[in-house]
């Protein structure tokens, strides 16, 4: 589908560039342009350290409502079956991860009775079915307690939105310290189709400036910190 | 398409503003609102370490890219495309609603989800879409109350801000035929319930955009509810809607962006989602859409571009000005007869509708300066609002007799004798009229003054008369 208004350089004298361009003082678009404002990192940055990172994350995203488990590798998994067997939890879906197989989740859950089943053992429509979904993270942010995810053929976007708890496990490496470390990283390494920042569980003050949560993407957003 | 024709609204600002104003629950409510999120944002800002400077960046970012926006825009464009994305440039509404519809009958699609966005309102997109055939539904609580109710939003962020829960709860009970209930979570819950089932079985989703990437050729949306998210991963086509003046030129820009975004609307450091996107599911993935298309549109904004109003456009649409403005408190956003309400909405309409149907607008402000105090981009809003009065008065727009009593009183105020006689003949009256040193009424055409306030006798000398016998 490609109207005839799709074309860039068009000579119709009353397109959109065109009228950019007019409103500019100019007929062309200049080949090279000043260069935008230098980001000033002592205005910008509010993270200065990259100590303490995960207790920083742990804070923020707490402030948020973001729940943060902080645990040893060995003890992830019965921490995060006790949590689920806690919120009576059954049908729970995993993102394909090597961190995920590496930590035996898949197998853990099934054997401990839960119906547990990869990304790409569903549907789309079927995720929505779903009670649980337990996912990597691509990175955290340490300033804004933020879980950062993108979307790929092992890990569908509705797996952080879907169900009503989404838990998401973090290695130590995945934390940046700050929003500018971060698009930082986004502008070197891209968006790949969809990166989204995660800072809580999904909520609503429309009503009266009453937060309630939960209201399209999940109410419970646990990060699973590994030491 | 099928020709709509929007009901044109004979729009009086000092009927409906004096209306606002004696609606007690309306008052109580947006009053309410207002004051929890200007309270939230102050202490969200005091967080950051240089908020003077970084909103000072934030304003030259903005600005910078409107002052090459013919460079930004093709670069922006060309990457979307590199992105497997389609882009559409839309003069007008009008262009921009045939585009969407076109978009939707060349795709089948049928069953709509629409996440919030201010320009799709500013073109009335749902309304054109629904009589179109299509079965469109907002998804976002405030909007989708809006929706059901027939009405129109009154804030920036917040467009429910003039209902109450009782009201709500009112309405949900006709809508979903059940019990009255006005437990928030409770009302929150139904709608969610409600909408979950148009999420799963969508066709297209509509977002707009907080921010252009020129650089990468992204989107960046932001939201708290995770409605948005649903229109970028279920439907198979995606179209989002955004102003031309959205853009940034960097990746890195949205870091200073966003720092700023949530504390300056909510008082968040973070919204809950930050979306960034710009094309097509890539190979393999199971969702998002199979399709993107972007619309950009001008509508009036070229016309700001290249005027003395260019910085207006660096406008984020945090809605921190309507929050602090003592006006918007008092009337809310319904009164100002327009899309976009409080100080920005009384700059911007005008600027992209044309004066003449809005120069009430520069008008209902007090101009005290405060919503330039908070805006996270800079723009100097009462100077703006100044100098759109004087356009309204070189252009001649406001009445004949209003002119005709200024040229008078500027000719008598130019004469001593004259300006000597009237202080006189003003003391004398006022002085006859003064009651235990008040004056509590003042003739016919000046008795809006003395209806809700007293004036205090003049001194028995004029300043004139001091001067003279040396103070």
């Amino acid at each position: 589908m490609h109207p005839s208004n799709e074309t860039m350089r068009t000579s119709d004298p009353d397109s959109v560039l065109d009228r950019v361009r007019r409103a500019l003082g100019r007929t062309k678009t200049p080949r090279t342009i000043p260069a935008p404002p230098l980001i000033d990192e002592r205005v910008v940055r509010l993270v200065h350290t990259d100590l303490g990172l995960g207790e920083l994350f742990a804070r923020r995203a707490g402030e948020m409502n973001m729940r943060v488990t902080s645990c040893y590798v060995e003890e992830c998994v019965p921490k995060l079956i006790e949590s689920f067997v806690e919120m009576r939890i059954k049908r729970v879906m995993l993102s394909e991860s090597s961190l995920l197989r590496k930590l035996e989740i898949l197998p853990q859950l099934r054997s401990a009775g839960f119906d547990a089943k990869t990304w790409d053992e569903i549907t789309l429509d079927e995720s929505y079915d779903f009670d649980a979904s337990v996912t990597d993270a691509w990175r955290a942010v340490a300033e804004t307690g933020s879980l950062v995810l993108r979307a790929s053929p092992g890990h569908g976007r509705a797996m952080s939105l879907v169900p009503v708890v989404h838990v998401a496990i973090v290695e130590p490496r995945n934390f940046v310290a700050d929003l500018l470390d971060l698009f930082e990283l986004i502008a070197r390494e891209g968006v790949g189709s969809a990166t989204t920042l995660i800072s809580g569980p999904s909520k609503t003050a429309d009503i009266e400036m009453n937060v309630v949560t939960g209201v399209h993407g999940p109410n419970v957003v646990n990060a699973f910190v590994l030491q | 398409m099928v020709p709509v024709t929007l009901p044109q609204i004979q729009f009086d600002f000092s009927s409906a503003s004096a209306r606002a104003t004696s609606d007690a629950a309306l008052k109580r409510s947006v009053g309410d609102a207002t004051e929890r999120q200007s309270t939230a944002r102050r202490l969200q800002m005091a967080s950051l370490d240089h908020a003077e400077a970084l909103r000072t960046l934030a304003g030259d970012i903005k600005q910078h890219a409107l002052d090459h926006l013919d460079y930004y825009l093709e670069q922006f464009a060309e990457n979307v495309r590199k992105n497997g994305g389609h882009v559409y440039f839309a003069g007008d509404g009008a262009e921009a609603s045939r585009l969407m519809l076109e978009i939707a009958s060349k795709t089948r699609s049928k069953r709509v989800i629409k996440s919030k966005s201010m320009v799709s309102e500013e073109i009335h997109l749902a309304q054109l879409m629904e009589a179109a055939g299509l079965d469109v539904v907002e998804t976002d609580l405030g909007e989708f109350i809006i929706q059901i109710n027939h009405d129109r939003p009154s804030h920036l962020v917040t467009p429910v801000i003039h209902m109450n829960r009782a009201a709500i709860a009112k309405l949900f009970s006709a809508y979903f035929k059940t019990p009255y209930d006005d437990d928030p979570k409770a009302l929150a819950m139904q709608a969610r319930d409600y909408l979950r089932e148009k999420f799963r079985n969508a066709d297209m989703g509509i977002t707009g955009g907080n921010f252009l990437v020129a650089e990468t050729g992204h989107l960046c949306c932001v939201e708290n509810e995770g409605n948005q998210r649903q229109s970028l991963t279920t439907p198979r086509v995606l179209v989002s809607l955004v102003g031309i003046e959205k853009i940034v030129p960097r990746m890195i820009d949205l870091s200073v962006m966003l720092k700023l975004l949530a504390r300056s609307a909510t008082g968040q450091p973070m919204t809950i989602y930050t979306n960034l996107f710009g094309g097509p599911r890539a190979a393999g993935e199971k969702d998002g859409p199979e399709e993107f298309h972007l619309i950009l549109i001008d509508n009036g904004r070229t016309e700001i571009l290249g005027s003395e109003y260019r910085e207006t456009l660096r406008c984020i649409r945090c809605g921190a000005c309507l929050n602090v403005c003592p006006v918007y408190r008092k009337i809310g956003g319904h009164s100002y007869g327009s899309v976009y309400p409080g100080p920005i909405g009384a700059l911007i309409t005008p600027l992209m509708q044309g004066l003449d149907a809005h120069q009430h607008l520069p008008q209902a402000s007090s101009l005290c300066g405060a919503c330039y105090e908070v805006c996270p981009v800079k723009i100097d809003i009462p100077k703006h609002l100044i100098s759109l009065r004087r356009d309204i008065v070189d252009r001649k727009l406001n009445g004949f007799a209003e002119r005709a009593v200024y040229r008078l009183w500027a000719w008598a105020m130019k004469s001593p004798f004259l300006y000597c006689t009237i202080t006189r003949l003003q003391k004398w009256e006022l002085g006859r009229r003064a009651e235990a040193g008040w004056v509590k009424q003042l003739p016919k055409v000046a008795a809006g003054w003395t209806n809700i306030r007293d004036i205090p006798v003049p001194s028995s000398k004029t300043f004139h008369q001091r001067w003279k016998d040396r103070l």
